[in-house]
């Protein structure tokens, strides 16, 4: 291939992470108008391929998008030295597998792996428990009002515990049972005076976040509200609040921590995913905050000009990644104490970003749901999204997008739960 | 003939000196040269013919001489010279034999003896005959050669007269040719070679001589011959006398002869000035000093072509009645009775300028096409045109006016950019979808999650402002004409404006936290209850009009609060900020148009009593008890405690359609049908601060952010204009107003474009409504 092309070479040293590729580290040519494709071919052939694996280049953390030629120039690399080029198993583009059709627009939705569901909250009130196969398996009602956000809860073999927030204010735990398919409420958190927006479950499923439009986060245990009865009795208002949802009849929980701070709606929540005592919110008042729960203390607050919509935090990087009413995708370091520690900004979107979801397997990989219509991947090392994921003709804005595992679940007002298969 | 001839060569060369010597005098010396005897013995005869000819052909030289103002006594004196020469003029046949003598002197005898018959009349001198004799011994001047046909051979004695035919002719002949007799000349005898030799060793002069064809002899050439030949093969000049070196003779010479025409003493009056003369250099000396006439101007050059289109007029004299004619515009392409094809009218062109009014036509004139200029018409607008330029002299007269040359980017006054007053709603994010009909009106709770629009599809919904989701609708039967929550934030209650007047309190279901619900049922209690317990006659009183309960079904499922029933369409619902007042406005109601009700004891006021002009809107201060009327012209601002007026705002405006208070108070913003935006500083003036006029179409809605300093107007012309409006607690600085962003979207539908905004009351957004049935979110 090398000898064929008489132009320019530059001597490169490929380099991986990934063992299973690896090659010789030696310093080889190639010339330098190869792009992606053509370095991959070179790699595939080294590893002796038959079927060839596509590669992602990177130079300095710098996903390849150009040729090599073009690259130097751009970053004024000079061509006499040996470039160290890393190359990385490439994620194909993201390829649709189904899509569940529900009866109103999805405000929310959410896979788990373990179980093999997929979770979604509608408009229409209901929370949906979905099997791989496209089957509803379980509606849950409850809820007087639109879900606005459902959670995956602790899972055993045989029970899965969801939780969902919904524009009536309150919160409904969920117990399905795999077994027979049955579902109970387990109990019923108020104490929001505002559409819950967002529901975030720790690691340890010990606790679970809720955010509301009543600028508060509340931080509720997951155990059984009877067993906190004592502290709820002392608590006058919570009383009057039993009074008046008498007629119900499921246990209500009220005892939770509550984390004021914010000076307008919280839009999400989530935990940190080694510290189950810190939360990050976002909200309307342009803020994104983390909290200390158990002292419940405003520890950091990081400013930008626009509404946040949506916080995710990478499991691998611990970045926390924020989709915004400006459209753009903002990347912070929760670690960093400045006010503002925007690392990155990811731009590409035409409407809000409503949703973003880091992959679960990936700490530079992202993906993200917009009112324009798409769902972009991302890869943080390159200008501008991998791939957009976008259905033809459509205006119906996204609401959510989950990653889980290999799939890139997302939904809104196209009332569709769409699947995508993204492998990385 | 010939003497003739040679007569008047002579002639001819005399004339020549004559006119040449302009000084007569000097011309004696080139005849010397030639004929030296001569002249020295004749020169006063010489002199006569010349001077003859002179009155004729030197007059140019005798004015060089002679005063310009040459008097009469010159001209007799001239005269005389003239007879002089006269009398002298019988001697000039003479003079001219002897000028022919001497030319022909060399010649043959029998031309002596001619001349001799010619001569014998005149009186000839002796000293002409030694003169004669004198050059017939002249050996060395060679004859003189005339330049004519064969002239040399009528004097050489010739024997054989064959003629000039080549002799070889005769080379078989005995003889060589005839003689003048007409017998033979036989060839003479030629010896042989010895003898040729022998002859040219005994002869001596052998070796001078050559043999003469013609004459079959030799002839013997003598010292001269030889002398010549000699030059010639030497490269000389043949003539052995000939200088070619002669010294220069300066027949034009520069010296000036004066040779006066007259012996007369010169007249007296050349030595005195003239006086005439004196006159006519002073006026020139007068007008050389007043500047009339410049010495030695340099003559200025006038253009050959003068440019037709010039920029400027030739500038004239600077009068302060005078102004330039206004230039006329260059004529076009499509002004030609042939313009090129692409300037002539289309049809529908043709249609819509006969449609346009005269006075609107771009042009007052189609281009029409003629193939010849032969086949235009005359000008059918002739008399018009001439009639309208009379009217514009008569009516418009060209004026002076003092114009001030300002540079207009100057007046701009120094406006911060647009990027540095964000953050501010540049785009489109959401909208909301759901109704059938234009949305005249629709509110913002005040934390901004939810909206409820009215339309005239007859509903009411209610939305979601981040998702966009229409979360409730209402279905009223009537067109929904205002529509207003309850600013208060503890309160969860809207009111809405339907149909012929019909005013309802709601609670959304659902929306609002329990603590919200339950102080909002107090509210409605309360003043039912307060209602129950006045008196009946009092409440009549009080009440212009009733406040109805809703049944029980209503009140449960669409949260249906209280009913008024107003006599007339309310147009505007406006709430107190504090949530327990609202002021209805109902144009049609003459005394009852403006209302002002409260929840707390349902009760309702009119508080005018009388109202000038037709109320538009109303507004309740945000802060103080004061409360804006606008009437079509006025914003009138009333004390409520007080009772009074306080003050009267004149916007200027033909027609307020909207008015907005600033959440400061102190600062009013008035929209108006006939497209003005008006800012009012309370403090300032009751004059508008501000008047900006930027739609095209009528202003439907001001509003003003209640936190960002940000303001925006709606038009019929589809676009929202954002302003930044910046207020400043200085009350010495003068709030900041800059356009910074024009929002366009809604379309225009039946002449009605945006016909509600209003701001988000926490965050930069906009919300508008339009006639296309569009509720937009900006952001």
């Amino acid at each position: 291939m090398a000898e064929t092309t008489e132009s320019e070479q530059v001597q490169v040293r490929f380099t991986t992470q990934q063992q299973q590729y690896a090659i010789t580290e030696s310093a080889i040519f190639v010339p330098a108008n190869f792009k992606r494709y053509g370095l991959s071919g070179i790699v595939n052939h080294l590893l002796g391929n038959d079927k060839p694996i596509p590669f992602d280049f990177l130079i300095n953390g710098e996903l390849l998008r150009t040729s090599l030629s073009q690259y130097l120039v751009a970053n004024n690399v000079s061509s006499e030295n040996v470039i160290s080029i890393e190359y990385v198993e490439s994620m194909l583009p993201p390829t649709p597998v189904s899509a569940f059709q529900h009866d109103d627009w999805i405000s929310s939705v959410k896979g788990q792996q373990s179980s093999q569901l997929f979770l979604t909250g509608s408009y229409d009130s209901m929370v949906r428990l979905w099997n791989m196969s496209g089957e509803c398996v379980a509606t849950l009602e409850g809820h007087a009002d639109a879900v606005k956000s459902v959670a995956f809860g602790a899972a055993t073999d045989n029970e899965v515990v969801v939780y969902s927030t919904s524009l009536d204010q309150t919160v409904i735990a969920w117990e399905y049972s795999l077994v027979d398919s049955s579902y109970r409420v387990l109990y019923q958190c108020k104490g929001h005076k505002g559409s819950v927006e967002a529901v975030a479950v720790d690691q340890t499923k010990k606790k679970f976040a809720t955010a509301s439009a009543d600028a508060t986060v509340k931080v509720w245990g997951v155990k059984d509200p009877s067993e906190e009865q004592s502290i709820e009795f002392l608590d006058i208002k919570n009383k009057k609040r039993r009074k008046t949802d008498s007629t119900e009849s499921h246990k209500v929980k009220s005892f939770c921590q509550t984390l004021n701070g914010h000076v307008g709606p919280v839009t999400s929540v989530i935990f940190d995913n080694k510290d189950s005592n810190i939360v990050y919110t976002g909200g309307w008042d342009h803020s994104i905050r983390s909290w200390d729960v158990e002292q419940q203390v405003n520890v950091t607050t990081k400013n930008c000009e626009k509404v946040v919509l949506d916080v995710a935090q990478s499991n691998q990087s611990k970045m926390v990644a924020t989709g915004h009413g400006d459209k753009i995708i903002r990347i912070w370091d929760p670690r960093a104490d400045d006010a503002i520690a925007v690392s990155m900004s990811l731009t590409g979107h035409t409407n809000w970003v409503s949703s973003v979801s880091w992959s679960p397997n990936s700490e530079y990989t992202l993906c993200s749901g917009s009112y324009d219509s798409t769902v972009r991947v991302w890869d943080i090392r390159s200008k501008g999204s991998l791939f957009t994921i976008q259905e033809e003709d459509k205006k119906d804005k996204i609401y959510s997008v989950h990653w889980d595992g290999d799939k890139i679940l997302s939904g809104g007002e196209d009332k569709k739960l769409n699947i995508h298969q993204a492998k990385i | 003939m010939r003497e003739r001839r040679a007569t008047t060569g002579f002639k001819v060369a005399g004339i020549a000196t004559g006119k040449s010597n302009g000084a007569k005098s000097s011309r004696k010396e080139p005849i010397k040269s030639v004929n030296p005897k001569q002249t020295a013995t004749k020169p006063k005869k010489r002199a006569a013919p010349a001077q003859e000819e002179s009155d004729d052909d030197l007059e140019d030289f005798g004015n060089v001489e002679i005063d310009i103002n040459s008097d009469e006594e010159d001209e007799e004196i001239d005269e005389n010279d003239a007879e002089e020469s006269d009398n002298e003029v019988e001697e000039f046949p003479e003079d001219q034999s002897e000028g022919e003598e001497e030319d022909v002197a060399a010649d043959e005898n029998e031309d002596e003896d001619e001349d001799d018959d010619y001569m014998a009349g005149d009186s000839l001198d002796e000293e002409d005959w030694n003169e004669e004799a004198k050059i017939s011994q002249r050996p060395t001047k060679l004859p003189e050669i005339e330049a004519n046909y064969d002239s040399d051979s009528s004097t050489e004695d010739v024997e054989n007269t064959v003629g000039n035919v080549p002799m070889e002719w005769y080379d078989d002949f005995p003889h060589i040719g005839y003689d003048i007799d007409g017998k033979r000349v036989l060839r003479p005898a030629k010896g042989d070679e010895l003898e040729k030799f022998l002859s040219t060793m005994d002869d001596p002069d052998s070796w001078r001589s050559v043999s003469v064809d013609k004459e079959g002899k030799d002839m013997v050439l003598n010292d001269e011959e030889l002398d010549i030949i000699r030059r010639i093969q030497g490269g000389d000049i043949p003539d052995a006398d000939y200088n070619p070196y002669e010294p220069t003779v300066e027949w034009f010479s520069s010296k000036k002869e004066v040779m006066p025409l007259s012996a007369a003493p010169e007249p007296k009056r050349r030595f005195i000035p003239s006086k005439w003369e004196a006159k006519k250099v002073m006026k020139i000396v007068r007008a050389i000093r007043t500047g009339r006439i410049v010495p030695r101007k340099p003559a200025t050059e006038k253009p050959r072509f003068y440019n037709l289109w010039g920029d400027e007029d030739e500038p004239r004299e600077d009068h302060i009645m005078h102004i330039p004619a206004p230039k006329m515009k260059l004529p076009e392409h499509d002004e030609s009775y042939n313009p090129p094809e692409e300037y002539l009218p289309t049809e529908q062109e043709i249609k819509e300028w006969k449609d346009l009014d005269p006075e609107d036509r771009p042009k007052n004139y189609l281009p029409t096409k003629y193939n010849s200029l032969r086949q235009v018409p005359a000008y059918g607008r002739f008399i018009q045109e001439r009639f309208e330029r009379c009217l514009d002299l008569y009516l418009a007269p060209r004026v002076r006016k003092n114009r001030l040359n300002i540079d207009p980017d100057s007046l701009i006054p120094k406006l911060p950019s647009p990027k540095d007053l964000q953050p501010f709603p540049t785009q489109q994010s959401i909208s909301y979808e759901g109704h059938t009909g234009r949305i005249r009106c629709f509110s913002l709770d005040p934390v901004g999650l939810y909206m409820i629009s009215g339309s005239d599809d007859q509903t009411v919904r209610l939305w979601e402002i981040s998702t966009g989701r229409c979360l409730n609708t209402w279905t009223f039967d009537g067109v929904i004409h205002s529509i207003a929550w309850n600013p208060n934030r503890e309160l969860c209650l809207f009111a809405v404006s339907v149909g012929h007047g019909n005013v309802t309190l709601i609670t959304p279901p659902r929306i609002g936290s329990p603590e919200q619900i339950s102080l909002t049922d107090e509210y409605i209690q309360q003043g039912y209850a307060a209602m129950s317990t006045a008196g009946s006659d009092d409440k009549e009183a009080r009440n212009p009009i009733p406040w109805v309960k809703p049944n029980a079904a209503d009140q449960e499922k669409l949260g249906y609060r209280v009913h008024l029933s107003h006599t007339q369409a309310v147009k505007q619902i406006t709430w107190h900020r504090k949530g327990d007042y609202f002021a209805t406005v109902a144009p049609d109601a003459k005394n009852l148009a403006v209302l002002i009700h409260q929840i707390t004891k349902y009760q309702t006021q009119a508080p005018f009593r009388k109202l000038k002009g037709l109320v538009q809107r109303v507004m309740f201060h945000p802060t103080k008890p004061l409360f804006f009327v606008a009437t079509q012209l006025y914003v009138r601002v009333y004390n409520l405690m007080k009772q009074e007026l306080i003050k009267t705002l004149q916007s200027g405006v033909k027609w307020i359609s909207s008015l907005d208070v600033h959440p400061g108070g102190d600062n009013v913003i008035v929209g108006s049908y006939d497209k003005r935006l008006c800012w009012f500083d309370l403090d300032l003036s009751a004059r508008p601060y501000k008047t900006l006029r930027y739609h095209s179409q009528a202003i439907r809605q001001v509003t003003f952010h209640r936190r960002y300093p940000l303001f925006a107007s709606a038009s019929d012309d589809g676009s929202i204009q954002i302003f930044h409006g910046m207020v400043y607690n200085d009350l010495l600085q003068n709030p900041l107003i800059v356009p910074v962003k024009i929002l366009r979207g809604h379309q225009v539908v039946n002449s009605l474009g945006v016909l509600d905004i209003e701001f988000h009351p926490t965050q930069p957004w906009i919300v508008s409504s339009g006639a296309d049935h569009s509720l937009r979110l900006w952001t």
